[in-house]
């Protein structure tokens, strides 16, 4: 009867689907993650776009915009940038070094990163659970880390900025500028940076990947050689390429290594060419650059997403491996070890050691004029307008900024990451769920500092330029997907029943969530917190563009120190590295959660 | 054709002992399943067989070729084994087609291209997955995927085939479909099997003999009905059939020439089948498989059902008996009442009698209810 009633008056029954829908805090969550992240997804782009095509202030002073009001329509930027005398120099060449030293990077990356997993996987090498640990430590580090030592390291009087490093003051050797600066060492250092990214990965596959397929391959009397060359390889092929494309697309929206490494030369990619434009006030050629990275960065993410889901289905490749046999290595299991560790200090522990030194020295490089000065000294050790680094009020404040954006970037990723991830498990397979899911994580996938550009614009639509304010909300943003992914984690692992027990006994939402939920997936959601407090305070890219000529981070500060500041850049890097590892690994104590999970020795 | 031993193989995993001290003889054709619980160290055993993994101890001998012996450090790769080898998660390369899965093997012993050809073909039309020979493995249900493996291990022509648990991913139906085709196979080709499973009816139903074993020692080496009439101790008695057997503790005192045996308020006389095995403890526990255990009306011993459950062949009862459930398997559909008072009788000469403290079995005969 009731239903007939129901279909009598469909007003009526609309307003109880309306009704039901409300009532339920998931739904209302959904709602909300689409509609603000959707903002904040289109509105920047239509910002750039519109941006692009406007006259900025600065660019009054071209002939061709003389006389123009400021915020009239132009299409010379574009112009400029892409079919003009300048089009090679702004636009092509940062292009095509990006694209090469991109390139360069991956394959150094997968090529260290792939080796050593198949060693730690699959061989009986020595000194694994060493190795699995310390071989992560660069992609802990900020990702200037090991650029900043390949200075302190290879730098001599004869080239950039004319001091002394650790080679040439050991040995005398002086290795040529364009092994210090410029593609080569931005390759190779990225390709550093990013092995241990490659070895996780890959690591992963090998690990993951049913040790039954390699006995199968053993018992119908493959050789080594052939298992490799025609199972394994060919099964991980895709997860390779999925790597290659990932570090291809990191790099190619690299800052800080082509910053600090480009040198005078003038080797510039597409980020360093951006934060120029930006820093000159040409907001209109920045935009645009940034417009392409964007481009550039979905169009890779394409080309990944075609690579991985084909007709081959690698992904289920899983099975009970713990039974593997290990490749004996004989003498070469020692030469390996031996060559790694060396590879592994150079990446890992000598950035501290130089970082260390070289703040401790009067004269740069030249490590018999040791000194605490550029530490403690209340004057000004160098006369550079720089006090010992404890008395400087500049890293003080910025440390505090720094700390502060963290904390309010995690809370704010954290929290609303478990709500997305209760909301999305709860929907699950619905098409809000569906997008809210993959809005939450679309930030992962924006280069940095195309998005800091984005927000530039949006900072200065909504009158919130060089405010605290606007790094939180891009921060909260880009950090989002972190903390969304772990939200999301764990609570499918949560069966829906444990709510739903609370539920019969009415149980109110928010004391389901603060009583039930949160307790049991503590841990995980805790990693949800600690990654984006992390993240945040290691970076730069994201902040450079906002941050300048307004609120100083330990980031920020020490770009701006790099280059004539030696001593005291040195020292602040060194705080901030050690800041950087000391809380990962209370991460790693408190939520037993670590980066290289399921690879290790 | 080839005979297997093993002779004092022990393998430790650290300070973990995996199997300990296994000696072991499978005559040639034999089809022997190694049958435990989880962990028991029967899948171990089986790569230790085949070369994929590494004893501590021990040694190994395939035919007349030692293929492994910690004392003279020999060690043949799996590959110069001449075994088959059928995984339980069938691993088939996800990257190869049904064909190419299959022809690997023959590629590697360097076969001219035609006969290769020749030899899927003629596995694909054995196992009948001929329509699937284009597709890749993920494309294939669990039982074709199956099929293929079975097709893979088959195309070089063993001589030895070694399966770990290979039905356990199938459902009901198609997994009592392959034993039959497993056994068939076994009889046709003339080689040797060995086969992991901890499903104590697949291996009373497939195997010429079965190897029980528990944390890594070996319990019983019997054929099926051996192992299932006369269990070596408490462990292989519990752990063969469905429903298990009853245990119940015993007092045992001598009446003349006749041992009288107490227990739940029942005294019955036992006569061993072998009247050397003399029983000299005061407690033991008595073994009765429920089929052993009836319900009839002439019975002498007076109970109540606690709870009936017919299956259409057979039922299960579980028998009130002084406080004590016990299990009896009747033939035929019967349907008692909750509490209803039944008689019930002890039959057959295979009660078992097991120490208490080793739990070995002591004697084997008959019960006679007094």
């Amino acid at each position: 009867m009731a239903e007939l009633a129901l279909q009598a008056r469909p007003k009526r029954k609309m307003i109880y689907v309306l009704r039901d829908f409300i009532t339920k805090p998931e739904n209302i969550i959904l709602l909300l993650t689409v509609v603000i992240l959707g903002f904040f997804t289109v509105y920047p782009v239509v910002l750039l776009v519109s941006n692009t095509l406007k006259v900025n202030i600065a660019d009054l002073f071209y002939p061709e915009l003389f006389g123009k009001k400021v915020g009239s329509f132009t299409t010379f930027h574009w112009k400029r940038m892409l079919f003009s005398d300048m089009s090679s120099t702004y636009f092509w060449v940062p292009l095509k070094n990006a694209v090469i030293m991109s390139l360069l990077a991956s394959i150094i990356a997968i090529l260290f990163g792939g080796v050593v997993a198949f060693l730690i996987t699959r061989t009986d090498l020595k000194f694994k659970k060493f190795f699995s640990t310390v071989f992560i430590f660069p992609y802990i580090m900020p990702s200037w880390t090991i650029a900043t030592f390949w200075i302190n390291f290879f730098q001599n009087p004869k080239i950039g900025n004319f001091q002394s490093g650790m080679l040439y003051y050991i040995t005398g050797i002086t290795v040529p500028e364009s092994f210090v600066y410029g593609l080569v060492p931005c390759a190779i250092v990225l390709g550093l940076h990013y092995a241990p990214f490659a070895y996780i990965l890959i690591g992963g596959i090998l690990r993951n990947m049913d040790a039954n397929l390699e006995e199968a391959a053993t018992i119908l009397k493959a050789t080594r050689a052939k298992i490799i060359r025609k199972i394994t390889l060919p099964i991980v092929l895709p997860a390779l390429m999925s790597t290659f494309l990932l570090v291809f697309s990191s790099s190619m929206s690299a800052y800080a290594v082509p910053q600090f490494l480009g040198g005078t030369g003038g080797f510039r990619v597409l980020t360093t060419t951006l934060k120029q434009f930006i820093t000159n006030g040409w907001y209109g050629q920045g935009y645009i650059m940034a417009i392409f990275m964007i481009i550039f960065g979905l169009a890779i993410l394409g080309v990944n997403q075609r690579v991985t889901g084909k007709r081959k289905n690698f992904t289920t490749v899983t099975g009970k491996s713990g039974q593997i046999s290990y490749i004996k290595l004989g003498v070469w299991k020692w030469i390996a070890a031996v060559i790694l560790i060396v590879m592994c200090s150079f990446c890992s522990f000598m950035p501290l050691v130089s970082f260390a030194l070289e703040s401790c020295t009067m004269i740069p490089g030249d490590y018999s004029t040791l000194t605490l000065k550029f530490w403690i000294d209340p004057g000004y050790p160098l006369q550079n307008g720089l006090h010992g680094l404890f008395h400087e009020t500049q890293v003080w404040s910025a440390f505090r900024n720094s700390i502060v954006l963290s904390l309010s970037c995690s809370l704010i990723a954290g929290t609303v990451g478990i709500l997305i991830g209760y909301a999305v498990s709860k929907r699950r397979g619905s098409r809000l769920a569906k997008a809210a899911d993959n809005l939450a994580f679309l930030p992962y996938l924006m280069p940095s500092m195309a998005m800091g550009a984005a927000f530039l614009a949006i900072g200065a639509a909504m009158g919130l330029s060089k405010t605290m304010a606007l790094l939180v909300l891009v921060g909260a943003i880009k950090y989002l997907p972190f903390a969304s992914r772990s939200g999301i984690n764990a609570m499918l692992q949560l069966s829906g029943e444990i709510e739903e027990a609370a539920l019969i006994v009415n149980v109110p939402w928010w004391k389901r969530m603060l009583k039930i939920i949160f307790p049991i997936q503590k841990s995980t959601f805790i990693s949800g917190y600690l990654l984006p407090f992390t993240s945040c305070m290691r970076e730069l890219s994201l902040f450079t563009l906002l941050s300048s000529g307004s609120i100083y981070l330990m980031t920020t500060l020490l770009e701006y120190w790099q280059i004539w500041c030696s001593q005291s850049a040195n020292a602040l890097n060194l705080l901030i590295v050690v800041t950087v590892l000391v809380i990962n690994l209370l991460v790693n104590k408190l939520t037993g959660a670590s980066i290289d999970k399921g690879v290790g020795g | 054709m080839p005979e297997i031993r093993l002779e004092h193989v022990t393998k430790r995993f650290e300070k973990f002992v995996a199997v300990d001290d296994l000696n072991l003889h499978i005559d040639e054709r034999d089809f022997i399943t190694l049958l435990g619980p989880s962990g028991c160290g029967k899948t171990t055993t089986l790569r230790m067989i085949a070369g994929l993994e590494t004893p501590t101890e021990g040694k190994i001998t395939i035919g007349d070729k030692v293929v492994f012996d910690a004392a003279t450090g020999i060690n043949v790769s799996p590959a110069k084994r001449d075994i088959g080898f059928l995984f339980q998660n069938y691993a088939l390369w996800p990257h190869m087609t049904v064909y190419q899965n299959i022809a690997f093997g023959l590629e590697n012993l360097k076969w001219k291209k035609e006969d290769i050809k020749v030899r899927v073909q003629e596995m694909l039309e054995m196992l009948r997955i001929e329509e699937f020979v284009g597709r890749y493995p993920a494309e294939l249900s669990g039982g074709q995927q199956q099929r293929v493996a079975i097709a893979r291990t088959l195309a070089p022509k063993p001589q030895v085939l070694f399966m770990d648990e290979p039905l356990s991913n199938l459902d009901a139906k198609l997994r009592s479909e392959m034993r039959t085709e497993l056994k068939r196979l076994h009889s046709d080709s003339n080689s040797t099997f060995v086969y992991v499973t901890h499903d104590q009816l697949e291996a009373m139903t497939l195997a010429t003999k079965i190897c029980l074993m528990e944390k890594g020692v070996l319990q019983q080496y019997d054929p099926p009905l051996t192992v299932y009439s006369q269990p070596a101790n408490r462990f292989v008695a519990d752990f063969v059939g469905n429903p298990t057997m009853n245990f119940i503790n015993a007092a045992v005192k001598k009446e003349g020439a006749d041992t009288i045996v107490e227990f739940l308020g029942v005294k019955a006389k036992f006569t061993p089948n072998d009247k050397k095995e003399a029983i000299d403890a005061s407690e033991v526990v008595l073994g009765i498989r429920p089929e052993f255990f009836t319900i009839r009306d002439d019975g002498k011993i007076h109970a109540t059902a606690y709870s009936t459950l017919p299956s259409g062949m057979e039922t299960t009862v579980k028998v009130k008996l002084a406080d004590e459930l016990v299990s009896s398997v009747v033939f035929g559909a019967i349907d008692y009442k909750v509490d209803q008072a039944i008689r019930c009788d002890i039959i057959g000469n295979q009660i078992c009698i097991f120490d208490k403290g080793t739990t070995k079995r002591v004697s084997i005969g008959a019960l006679e209810v007094l």
